[in-house]
């Protein structure tokens, strides 16, 4: 029966790469694989072939001997916290995910529980094997034997998988037998705060006092002492069994230092086998879920699988009006699943702050300063990353084109409505944001020349300028969606892999490039009117009336840009798109 | 009130649908129906604007659907098999958001009927993902009959319904067509399209079979066979050994 299980995951992976290798045959897959390549060469993969002599030689330094004890003991801790968190925050019983076709199939089949978790840890492998690729070729740069690397990181994946499954199926044991997830945290905790209180007493005797510090070294050193000195290596022994293979400087290092570590892996394995736990239910469920993430993902959600929740409407939509309208309107109550109060209240915490520190008051000073760079530098990135964040938009609806399609709206219309929601969403963000980033600047120019106009009038025209260029940046990404249907098929399997991540970065650039062209004409206007009135009046005039030319100019693009994108949605045949 | 002239669409070299002409007028019923690949969806996706033809004319009430497409969608509604809804928009949302869509001043006595009559006023705040199937169904067919629509496109329409929501659909595409709608009824279910029905077109790789009355076509594919069903009909007329020597 194994046999079979094999064929299916080697049958599938070979045809999954098949039709990988096949697609690459599309230029657009291509130059995407060249692209998403050459990308992966140069973030991981330069270090590996210009060989050890390359690795940035202070990273060697990590690996000292005194290093060792102490990334030992931490690397312990970390997973110690990582398996109390995996006894007492999950609150489901046992479920091994498989997709909803190996249910349908293996479920009703004459398939042994022990089958199916065997084939399950099988599979499992494949993940692990991938995921210490990548984190061999990351730790690779901080030096030390890569073969010994990968070997540890095996060995520490793997046996948290197993420890993950362990627990799963214990802790539907106790389930089973009437303990319930409260009573068993209410345990674990009372256990785990016993000992913190004894190693805390301990430490407090045992270990010389500790003073307040605030030099990095010097912190550093308190860190090194509490880590490697007092109970803290005993309680995180087991755990630092398993960190030692990693540490080992060589083969025969690791081999000597492995053997702790393989025992523990065998009765993981042996505990994990041996449980007779009925998780076929709670598979089901656990696959449904998944194939809901999975549909969700690919639909271009970021909260993929999670509870949506009805939203109060943003305002009453009346019946009659502008039809585009309610674009916006069902956008924002879309976006209400994402921008919701939580995040208002962020905002407006943050404004209270900038007040405070515009208000000249001089305590916090460097903390306002701080906060005040940071708005400034979230307004940098809102501009750049706004339209890959904010969705709700042609790429949220493309799934829904037909129906769209019926309604008796202009395409104009409905590519305005479309944009209107995202580019109001980041505008108000932004201008939250722009007095928190006026206010740092004020105060880490306190005492220092400053004009104030220009900061003003140059706030005020980055205030006017906002909207029409946020809607010129969500032009850009919803006129891929329509210009290039094919790579947004949001209803068939969303392709990933190498090529599909090089045409991501292809399209961002793309964006970039675009919205920096389309911008060039506004910024020329912003130039002239600037210098011209800047002569007559102070900033406080010049920047804001160069805004104000510089917004009518890039509306005057966007409005183009919708009549266009209007044309191309009426002319959209999504049923012409093939391709995977 | 539904008259399609030449309509031909092509992918490529492919032809999916050629030359297709017929016309259904107010208290009509048509039953489009063929094999897979007949045809069938894209016709249906060409008379409701969701894709252009190649060549040929559509009009809806005497409306363009190529040059006035705004008037002719005012006109028509679309039920698809698989019921597209917006994920984040309540049952009442949708139909807030439909009457906004297709400018219905005096919405809301009218939903609120509609919502009574499909038995969906105890899920009015409710999302799509808790709905069953069966009533998700039934809000696409609210929202489609918000504006009141003299020609009505059904694709599949009993997909995923149970045998009660069966009947009422039946009754439903019954009585508006007594009420003098044009509806076509895309639809596999020969029993179906046999019952509620008045009219029939056969589609065969992209090219009109047979048309006419159901009483006309009988007579014509079954004459002296002794049965009379549309089912037998049906493979008789796209019998590819039988075709040529169909009268």
């Amino acid at each position: 029966m194994m046999g079979a299980l094999i064929y299916l995951q080697f049958a599938s992976t070979r045809n999954r790469l098949i039709a990988r290798l096949k697609r690459l045959k599309q230029p657009k897959y291509l130059i995407g694989g060249i692209v998403g390549a050459i990308y992966i060469y140069f973030y991981f993969f330069r270090y590996l072939f210009l060989g050890s002599g390359h690795v940035p030689t202070g990273h060697a330094t990590w690996f000292t001997p005194e290093n060792r004890m102490v990334i030992e003991c931490g690397a312990g801790l970390l997973l110690c916290v990582i398996v109390l968190a995996s006894w007492i925050l999950p609150n489901k019983r046992a479920a091994l995910t498989f997709t909803e076709a190996e249910i349908a199939f293996l479920f009703p089949a004459p398939v042994a529980r022990r089958t199916l978790i065997q084939f399950k840890l099988l599979r499992s492998q494949l993940g692990i094997l991938f995921t210490v690729l990548i984190f061999t070729l990351i730790s690779r740069r901080a030096g030390g034997n890569v073969l010994v690397h990968a070997l540890g990181w095996w060995l520490v994946l793997s046996v948290l998988n197993l420890h993950f499954l362990g627990v799963s199926f214990l802790r539907t044991m106790l389930l089973d037998r009437g303990i319930t997830h409260w009573r068993r945290r209410m345990a674990i905790l009372g256990v785990v705060g016993g000992t913190a209180v004894g190693a805390g007493f301990w430490v407090w005797h045992s270990m010389p006092a500790m003073e307040v510090v605030d030099q990095p070294g010097e912190i550093l050193e308190q860190v090194r002492r509490v880590l490697t000195t007092g109970p803290l290596p005993y309680l995180v022994y087991p755990f630092r069994l398993l960190v030692r293979p990693y540490l080992a400087s060589d083969l025969t290092g690791f081999l000597l230092a492995a053997w702790p570590a393989v025992l523990i892996l065998l009765a993981h394995y042996w505990f994990v086998l041996r449980a007779d736990v009925a998780f076929e239910e709670a598979s089901v469920e656990a696959s449904r879920r998944l194939a809901e993430r999975v549909a969700a993902a690919r639909a271009g959600k970021l909260r993929g699988g999670g509870v949506v929740r009805a939203r109060r409407p943003p305002f009453n939509l009346a019946p009659k009006g502008s039809p585009a309208v309610a674009f916006f309107w069902k956008n924002l109550v879309a976006a209400g699943q994402m921008f919701n109060k939580r995040l208002l209240i962020v905002l407006a915490i943050m404004c209270v702050a900038a007040f405070f520190g515009m208000s000249g008051s001089s305590h916090s000073g460097g903390f306002l300063s701080l906060l005040g760079m940071f708005a400034l530098m979230m307004l940098v990135w809102s501009i750049l990353l706004g339209p890959q964040v904010l969705a709700q938009d042609f790429r949220q609806d493309f799934k829904m084109a037909d129906l769209i399609k019926v309604y008796p709206m202009r395409g104009w219309q409905v590519a305005l409505g479309e944009l209107l929601a995202p580019a109001v969403i980041l505008t108000c963000i932004q201008w939250l944001l722009l007095p928190l980033a006026l206010g740092g600047l004020i105060r880490l120019d306190r005492g220092a020349e400053l004009d104030m106009g220009m900061i003003v009038g140059f706030a005020l025209a980055l205030a006017l300028v906002a909207p029409p260029l946020n809607l010129l940046s969500f032009v850009i990404p919803n006129a891929s969606v329509l210009l290039f249907p094919a790579w947004f098929q949001t209803d068939k399997a969303m392709p990933h892999g190498i090529e599909a991540m090089g045409q991501r970065i292809i399209m961002l650039l793309g964006q970039m490039l675009v919205l920096l062209i389309s911008a060039l004409p506004a910024g020329a206007v912003f130039t002239g009117v600037l210098l011209v009135v800047k002569w007559a009046a102070g900033w406080w005039v010049a920047a804001p009336l160069a805004g104000a030319a510089a917004a009518v100019v890039i509306a005057m693009e966007v409005a183009v840009a919708v009549v266009l994108m209007g044309r191309w949605f009426e002319k959209l045949d999504v049923s012409e798109e093939g391709g995977p | 009130m539904i008259e399609v002239k030449g309509l031909t669409k092509l992918y490529g070299d492919f032809v999916a649908v050629n030359e297709l002409s017929f016309a259904v007028r107010p208290g009509e019923a048509l039953g489009l129906v063929g094999p897979n690949g007949a045809g069938k969806t894209t016709t249906l996706r060409c008379l409701t604007g969701i894709i252009p033809p190649t060549r040929g004319s559509i009009h809806i009430c005497d409306h363009d659907l190529g040059e006035s497409p705004i008037e002719a969608k005012h006109q028509l509604a679309f039920f698809s098999d698989e019921p597209r809804l917006f994920d984040y928009l309540t049952v009442w949302q949708h139909l807030v958001f439909t009457a906004r869509v297709y400018q219905v001043a005096d919405y809301v006595p009218v939903a609120e009927q509609l919502l009574a009559e499909l038995e969906l006023t105890s899920k009015k705040h409710v999302l799509p993902g808790e709905l069953s199937r069966g009533m998700k169904q039934k809000l696409a067919i609210a929202c489609g009959l918000l504006h009141s629509p003299r020609v009505m496109y059904f694709d599949e329409p009993l997909t995923g319904l149970d045998p009660h929501g069966i009947r009422k659909m039946k009754d439903s595409i019954q009585r508006r067509v007594r009420e003098g709608a044009a509806v076509v009824i895309s639809s596999h279910l020969l029993h179906l399209v046999e019952e509620i029905c008045t009219h029939v077109l056969i589609l065969k790789g992209g090219r009109k079979v047979a048309d006419g009355t159901m009483a006309d076509i009988k007579q014509r594919f079954l004459q002296g066979v002794g049965v009379s069903n549309l089912e037998d009909v049906f493979f008789r007329a796209t019998s590819d050994v039988e075709e040529s020597t169909v009268p």
